[in-house]
């Protein structure tokens, strides 16, 4: 299949699949971070002010506090709390090692003290162009790192079995065409009502019926698929 | 087999599987191995045999998240922080002897030729400083302050502040910058040289603003220098490998280069952090006399190179 995912092969024997997140979705997460960081910064100088006055310790322990918000905030972030910073899990990113797991002090230490690298010449261009030439839109950063940044994967509930009465099919479908019916039926209640009805009319040439009536034909093939 | 019988034989698996994952708690279930191993097999069932896309959708996010439980528990490892700072750093810094030597000559040589020049031809001072920006420094290595090295009453605890915020990030720069082919790393340590070249012969002039800056410069100079020439040999040891990987592809070339160097980065961070803490309360104090500062800045600078030396040897690596 054509899209963006990438298929791992774990020694299971099993395909698993993540999503690498593009360009412009990371620099939205960034810029999050960025006026987030901003923010906490001007209220703590605001704070130090007030609460210290104008005295040079206040200023000191500012300085300190700034240097280690500066550069530890993304990779504590990504230590601790699963490869989200506030702005990645905004934007429902996150960094994972090449293998699919968590990373780790040096992965995240390393990305992040390069995102300099790709900063350069200005602009983060450089790591622009890098995510664009790599097919899993990696910068620089996450190269050395032997990190990636994928959608975080999402999970939807699990429902029940169609209920209702059974029908069998007409004549018999391809196993395609049965997970087709099937992945229609229960996205269905996502769908606007017209747009449903205008799906059960295509489905014209297997249940020979049109609108409501077809809609409820192949709920009852899929209740005969399932159970 | 139907779907809902499928799924009625499977439940109590997902459900203990669900349950497991719940818990953030690191487990001690040594049934976990054999229970994901049913898992993947009840996932490569529900997609070949083309049940409902929600349930292998869902089974798909189960097998994620096993897979890094089970996969993704860090291997306990005591002490490796020590160990790295103890014996790794040391031992690859040793390794990397000829990059070492190539930003000595970057920084050092640059140093004592701007710094001869100005010695000899003063006038030369000029052609890379102001007079304004000389003056100013003469100002704060003159024996008549309290606080030398400072512009104005400025307090221990902010310029310590200042210290780590700048010259930890230098130390950051300079490794990052390294991976362009070293050269961005390389002028950072020439720059800088240059720099120290020039104030250092500046104020020698003088003998007695030379005795105050020399007693204020030694002791975290031991620190902050190696620890910015140490940022500049994993900086270039990265930008070194982008030029010739080897064996490897350049992406593995860079990833084993990089998991190489790292504890070479950590240590130089402290290093430089290091020497913030001498420069923000020992350095420029004026109670101290000079002949302490140099007898303790000699000692650092014995204590950096031995460590250097001999630190780490006769060990195995890790």
């Amino acid at each position: 299949m054509l899209d963006g995912r990438l298929a791992l092969l774990t020694p299971e024997g099993i395909r698993l699949s993540l999503t690498p997140a593009g360009p412009v979705r990371r620099a939205f997460a960034w810029t999050i971070d960025f006026v987030l960081w901003l923010i906490a910064v001007f209220v703590l100088a605001i704070a130090t002010r007030f609460v210290m006055g104008d005295s040079n310790l206040g200023e000191g322990l500012f300085l300190v506090v700034l240097f280690l918000s500066y550069w530890g905030y993304p990779i504590l972030c990504e230590v601790y709390a699963g490869g989200k910073t506030l702005g990645k899990r905004w934007m429902g990113l996150e960094v994972v090692r090449e293998d699919g797991l968590p990373v780790g002090w040096r992965e995240s230490s390393l990305r992040n003290l390069l995102l300099v690298a790709d900063f350069l010449p200005m602009m983060y261009a450089t790591g622009l162009l890098c995510m664009l030439f790599d097919h899993r839109f990696r910068r620089l950063g996450d190269l050395v790192a032997g990190t990636l940044v994928i959608y975080s994967p999402k999970t939807r509930a699990r429902k029940a079995a169609q209920s209702g009465e059974a029908h069998p099919l007409p004549f018999p479908l391809t196993p395609e065409q049965q997970r087709a019916l099937i992945d229609l039926v229960e996205r269905a209640e996502h769908l606007p009502p017209s747009r449903c009805l205008e799906l059960a009319d295509l489905a014209e040439p297997l249940t020979g019926l049109r609108g409501e009536a077809s809609l409820a034909r192949l709920r009852a093939y899929v209740a005969g698929l399932t159970r | 087999m139907k779907q809902a019988l499928f799924e009625a034989q499977h439940e109590a698996l997902w459900q203990r599987v669900a349950t497991l994952l719940a818990d953030k708690q690191p487990s001690n279930e040594t049934q976990l191995p054999a229970l994901y191993r049913q898992l993947c097999q009840s996932m490569a069932l529900a997609r070949q045999r083309g049940y409902s896309p929600l349930l292998t959708e869902h089974l798909h996010g189960l097998v994620l998240a096993m897979h890094r439980k089970l996969y993704g528990t860090p291997l306990e490892r005591p002490m490796t922080l020590r160990r790295w700072l103890g014996v790794e750093f040391p031992r690859r810094v040793r390794q990397e002897w000829r990059l070492l030597l190539l930003v000595c000559l970057a920084f050092w040589g640059v140093a004592a030729a701007v710094g001869l020049l100005v010695w000899f031809q003063p006038h030369w001072a000029y052609s890379w400083m102001d007079w304004q920006e000389l003056t100013r420094y003469e100002s704060m290595y003159s024996p008549s302050k309290e606080h030398i090295g400072r512009d104005g009453s400025d307090d221990d605890v902010m310029m310590f502040g200042f210290y780590i915020w700048n010259n930890v990030s230098i130390c950051f720069r300079t490794f990052a910058g390294g991976l362009f082919g070293g050269i961005p790393a390389l002028f950072s340590l020439v720059f800088n040289g240059m720099h120290f070249g020039v104030i250092a012969a500046w104020l020698s002039r003088d003998p007695a603003v030379a005795e105050v800056f020399w007693s204020f410069v030694i002791t975290h100079a031991s620190f902050e220098i190696t620890g910015l020439l140490l940022s500049g040999v994993a900086g270039l040891r990265l930008g070194l490998t982008l030029i010739r990987p080897g064996r490897l592809s350049r992406r593995h070339a860079l990833i084993s280069a990089s998991r190489h160097i790292f504890p070479v980065l950590v240590g130089a961070a402290l290093l430089t952090a290091l020497a913030a803490f001498f420069e923000g309360f020992w350095s420029a104090s004026s109670l101290i006399p000079p002949m302490t500062k140099f007898i303790v800045g000699g000692l650092c600078w014995a204590m950096v190179i031995g460590f250097f030396v001999f630190a780490g040897r006769g060990q195995h690596a890790a």
